[in-house]
């Protein structure tokens, strides 16, 4: 039985539906990223697994007790915010202490956890500052401190990077994935970042419009996208309308120019168009080492983006992108240019009819 | 340079400003105190400050005023702090209708009021749409018109006392704030308590101090209500003396401004601390 479950769940809000018919089954321990677009429903489900939103339909269980009706202050569930939200007239230590405080825990064993939190955050010469004395950085660094205090059943973190500035969140999330696998705690994280989720999560719920689009581990989220929305969402994508020419063999072709596929064609026959979608990462110049697919291409452009070269060609009359990694002694077509790309069979992803 | 003289001229046009905005303010309340140092002919001392101080109907009356103001500022925070928090939290959309309700207080003059609660609460009240009585007059006894006056004063102290509030509930989060403490297990009470209104200590007393200085300073409401407060004493005191009401003018001003230093040395730090997240 899975450690937290959430069974059917719907929620409304007036005639407009959030969240629909959302399942899903997280062990302990597990780093479970809910990842979508603004507006996709992935912070309401967080606020209804928090009791800040009562589902409007369907069950939410934690270590086997149904809480879906229960208090967020019964549910035992630490949360982080986006804003912090640090109680302002409270010092840093005052914060951690503060659900111990309302468990009534005793005096001296609550000393000891806020001194144990602290050193978890790395923050024992900022115990008896105020939030406003701190960076952003080390204020979310003690509201995780503060979640984790009360040793929480799960811990809910909504986007609790987005504001902070891109180093500080790079090593933060690292320290907050280190300190969840530390403490074996289950954890369910809302971004919109795709990096963010991709880098930190054991499994990745995307979401689209209230429903689960595809659950999966970053490999096969990025990999193997269920759906054209997941393709789309999740990384950089070429997409092209190809025509099935053999689906015993997997062959595709796009203006003419041929490819073959792994993807299975159960459905399909001679001659029907279908979207297929090639990460611009799976292109590599046909004069490296050669995959399943060579095809003749012209560069149309280049452009630098620091660690990556992005290669835009042209394949037949479909404009595609290659991206490949950038060093020094990297040796690049000119504009203008033919050339070969190539590119496995596992990289032509069918995402459906065209 | 020309970035400088820009900095200049305006440092001096702000500098102008604020003179002008001092003398405003100083100048009638140094007329006010020197005045009333004036009391012997040819002397300049505090003996108006001294017979004023000794009317025992001075005491009386300033007792009972700042006994309304302290029970004044108990309701009107009893009244308003949830109803800002709970507008902050679950009604948005009920602000503009609650900010609309205090600022009629403002609208509709005191005398209006103050007539308005003799005409209601003057005659016996029955019970609605019967003509069963259910109290005689309320201003029939002491008790009666004290909590009258009390809730007149309420009404009027609530534009001052609910704008305090929400702008210290603006500078805190109160909905996160709210969520976090919830998430850790507090209750209502709780959060409350120890988490909404220690943010909101430095509004609460400028509220508070607001309050106080409107019900120290009414005169309409409490001259027809015919009870024994500081400001009708004052202004019968104005009918045949001269020199006392000036100092005791002076005297309650100089109360005011210690009241309002006294909040800052309390709030100072907090209040920054609440306000900077």
């Amino acid at each position: 039985m899975a450690y937290l479950s959430l069974t059917h769940i719907s929620k409304q809000f007036g005639d407009t539906v959030v969240v629909q018919d959302f399942n899903l089954d997280i062990e302990k321990g597990e780093f479970i990223s809910f990842l979508g677009p603004s507006g996709c429903g992935k912070t309401t489900t967080l606020r209804m697994v928090a009791g800040f939103e009562i589902p409007t339909a369907g069950t939410i269980t934690i270590n086997g007790v149904d809480v879906t009706n229960n208090a967020p202050n019964q549910r035992n569930v630490g949360m982080i915010f986006q804003a912090y939200a640090l109680f302002p007239n409270m010092t840093v230590a005052q914060n951690i202490s503060f659900g111990l405080r309302i468990r009534k825990d005793a005096e001296a064993a609550i000393k000891e956890r806020v001194q144990e939190m602290i050193s978890l955050i790395n923050l024992e010469k900022h115990a008896d500052k105020y939030p406003y004395q701190l960076s952003g950085g080390q204020q979310q660094r003690v509201a995780l401190a503060r979640a984790l205090a009360n040793s929480p059943q799960v811990l809910l973190l909504d986007e609790p990077l987005s504001a902070l500035d891109a180093k500080i969140r790079v090593s933060l999330r690292a320290e907050i994935r280190s300190i969840q696998k530390r403490l074996g705690i289950t954890a369910i994280f809302v971004t919109h970042d795709q990096e963010e989720a991709l880098s930190i999560s054991d499994r990745i719920v995307v979401m689209y419009e209230g429903k689960v689009e595809q659950v999966g581990t970053p490999f096969q989220i990025y990999n193997f996208p269920k759906t054209e929305f997941v393709a789309n969402f999740v990384g950089s994508l070429n997409r092209a309308v190809a025509e099935v020419i053999d689906t015993a063999q997997g062959l595709l072709s796009v203006d003419g120019v041929q490819f073959s596929s792994a993807a299975k064609m159960d459905g399909l026959k001679k001659g029907d168009k279908v979207r297929i979608a090639i990460r611009p990462e799976r292109f590599s110049f046909a004069s490296e080492q050669k995959k399943a697919n060579v095809v003749d291409c012209q560069i149309e452009n280049i452009t630098f983006l620091g660690s990556v070269v992005r290669v835009h060609i042209l394949i037949g009359k479909t404009k595609f992108t290659v991206d490949t990694f950038n060093y020094p002694s990297l040796e690049l077509p000119k504009i203008g240019d033919k050339e070969q790309v190539t590119c496995s069979r596992e990289a032509v992803l069918i995402l459906g009819p065209a | 340079m020309k970035i400088f003289s820009g900095l200049r001229s305006i440092s001096l046009w702000s500098g102008f400003w604020y003179l002008l905005g001092v003398l405003y303010f100083i100048l009638p309340l140094y007329a006010t105190f020197d005045f009333s140092m004036r009391l012997e002919r040819d002397k300049y001392n505090f003996v108006a400050y001294q017979k004023a101080f000794a009317d025992p109907n001075f005491l009386k009356t300033f007792a009972y005023s700042n006994i309304l103001a302290a029970v004044t500022i108990v309701i009107s925070l009893l009244l308003v702090v949830p109803t800002s928090y709970w507008i902050r939290l679950r009604l948005p959309e009920a602000r503009r209708i609650v900010e609309y309700i205090t600022t009629l207080a403002i609208v509709i003059p005191a005398i209006v009021m103050g007539f308005g609660l003799v005409s209601v609460y003057g005659a016996p009240i029955n019970l609605p749409f019967t003509s069963i009585q259910l109290t005689d007059s309320l201003l029939n006894t002491r008790l009666g018109t004290n909590f009258i006056i009390i809730m007149g004063y309420t009404v009027l102290a609530l534009p001052l006392m609910y704008r305090s509030i929400d702008t210290g509930m603006r500078t805190i989060d109160v909905r996160t704030l709210t969520e976090a403490a919830q998430s850790l297990g507090a209750n209502w009470t709780t959060i409350i308590v120890r988490v909404i209104l220690p943010n909101l200590r430095a509004s609460i007393l400028s509220g508070a101090l607001l309050t106080f200085a409107i019900v120290v300073g009414e005169v309409t409401i409490s001259s027809i209500m015919n009870v024994p407060a500081f400001s009708p004493y004052l202004w019968l005191l104005g009918q045949h003396k001269a020199y006392e009401p000036a100092a005791l003018s002076f005297a309650s001003f100089l109360m005011i401004w210690a009241s309002m230093g006294i909040i800052q040395i309390v709030t100072g730090g907090r209040a920054q601390a609440a306000g900077a997240h």
